[in-house]
């Protein structure tokens, strides 16, 4: 999910800088010499998996998996997906460099909140609660970051208000090939390695949260 | 899609040459300045100079196409889009649907401009090493460890990308199809989840290698950049094409006659 180059106002790609240096600020705080490589490494795996296409019904749409970014990082998701971003502009000018600010608060953020939701699960017993939220922050981030991309449109001018519209509908069936995927690899993390998630017991994964 | 952006940088020509801190700041500002166009004639006029800079880099347009060909595929619906909805007079009507010139107008402009845009960035980073590109940028003012880590991505896109690959191949090998249910989605699921566990895993080995070699968190390089006379002329020349076509998109010579365009 992106905005190309060309379409939003001056005032909003502005914003969209701003926005991402303040939150790229915080969510870089305190980061460990250890934790640079890991960072990197595992963004560079999101990277390569949101090349992944699956099909719904005749069409396929590619994952995003910025919500898994969050259950896997924590907060250090925000400056994996602006990692990312960058490198999508410079490789394919895939959502251009002029739109680097909006792209990356618009994921990141969806990222972040899909974070905020993973780490919900604890205050809840319930059967395959990993799964359940693991899915829950996959349709969150996408439904954050879908809203963010109509607000940045609408704000543009009136003549996008039909366009945002249509991008909030056609994310409806991408929202449920995520949360399906997150959910699904969340369960088998949890199985597997579990302390590769965000907020694991009784460490921290990378980035993990703040104590 | 070519992930080696890069590829063509041996390639010798007057923005191969370039000191890339310079390039990359000249160029820079040429993309401010497209995105911020709103008339269509300089639009327009920002298309050509994009391709004027890709004719300089001598760059293959085929390997440029495939950058292109997914800008487009993106901007496609907004010819329908913009026409259709357009909120204003409309000046007839298609299927029952209002259409406005002024949305068309607005397709078109978006999409000069961000093919413009895109060709730039070709210009700006198809033409040199990708680690000195980035090294520029640290000189040019990027947070050093942003650039640092975008550095180690880079690299590893690379090795996961082989590791996807050779895993999508062995899952056909035992018969997985992908289809439209909630099976395979597991399985992505599941595929991925696999990546990242051997990512950890891989990570843990790459960290004890590089302190081993003494990485102390930062980034070391031999690299020096060095402008001469013909860098600067050629940067003071971008800015100054830049700074013409804002101006002019400003000043509205054309703006006026836009009002009674269609």
């Amino acid at each position: 999910m992106h905005v190309s180059d060309g379409i939003l106002s001056a005032p909003v790609l502005g914003a969209g800088f701003a926005g991402t240096a303040a939150l790229a600020a915080v969510t870089l705080r305190k980061m460990d010499m250890e934790e640079i490589p890991k960072v990197s490494v595992v963004t560079a795996v999101f990277f390569v998996a949101s090349l992944i296409h699956v099909p719904i019904g005749a069409a396929s749409v590619h994952l995003i998996l910025n919500g898994l970014v969050g259950v896997v990082l924590g907060r250090r998701a925000f400056p994996a997906v602006l990692l990312g971003v960058i490198l999508q502009a410079i490789l394919f000018g895939h959502g251009g460099v002029s739109v680097i600010g909006v792209n990356a608060l618009m994921m990141g953020t969806g990222a972040l909140a899909a974070y905020g939701i993973w780490r919900l699960r604890r205050r809840m017993a319930m059967v395959r609660s990993t799964f359940v939220f693991g899915a829950l922050a996959g349709a969150t981030a996408t439904l954050v970051s879908g809203l963010i991309l109509a607000a940045a449109l609408a704000t543009t001018g009136e003549a996008f208000w039909a366009t945002a519209g249509y991008v909030l509908a056609a994310h409806v069936p991408i929202k449920i090939v995520e949360a399906l995927v997150v959910g699904a690899c969340a369960a088998f993390l949890a199985r597997v390695k579990p302390t590769v998630l965000a907020d694991a017991e009784p460490q921290a994964a990378v980035g993990g949260a703040p104590s | 899609m070519p992930l080696d952006i890069d590829r063509y940088a041996h390639l010798d020509s007057p923005v191969q040459r370039w000191d890339p801190r310079l390039k990359l700041a000249s160029l820079g500002l040429f993309v401010l300045a497209v995105s911020l166009l709103q008339t269509l004639p300089l639009a327009a006029a920002a298309f050509l100079v994009a391709l004027l800079w890709l004719r300089l880099a001598a760059l293959p347009w085929g390997f440029v196409a495939q950058g292109v060909r997914w800008v487009l595929l993106f901007l496609m619906p907004f010819f329908l889009i913009l026409p259709l909805s357009y909120p204003g007079p409309e000046a007839f009507r298609v299927l029952g649907l209002p259409f406005a010139w002024e949305g068309l107008r607005l397709a078109a402009l978006i999409t000069l401009k961000a093919v413009a845009i895109v060709l730039t960035a070709y210009a700006m980073f198809g033409t040199a090493r990708f680690d000195l590109s980035m090294q520029a940028l640290e000189r040019l003012g990027a947070p050093r460890l942003l650039v640092q880590m975008i550095l180690f991505t880079y690299r590893y896109i690379f090795v996961f990308l082989a590791e996807m690959r050779r895993k999508d191949i062995a899952m056909r090998a035992r018969g997985f199809v992908k289809r439209a249910d909630r099976r395979t989605l597991q399985v992505m699921g599941h595929f991925v989840g696999t990546l990242l566990v051997r990512s950890f895993e891989r990570t843990e080995r790459i960290y004890k290698a590089m302190l081993s070699k003494g990485y102390t968190g930062e980034l070391r390089t031999l690299v020096r950049f060095r402008a001469n006379g013909s860098d600067w002329a050629k940067a003071v020349a971008v800015t100054l094409v830049a700074a013409a076509l804002l101006g002019a998109d400003l000043v509205g010579p054309f703006r006026a006659a836009e009002q009674g365009w269609f």
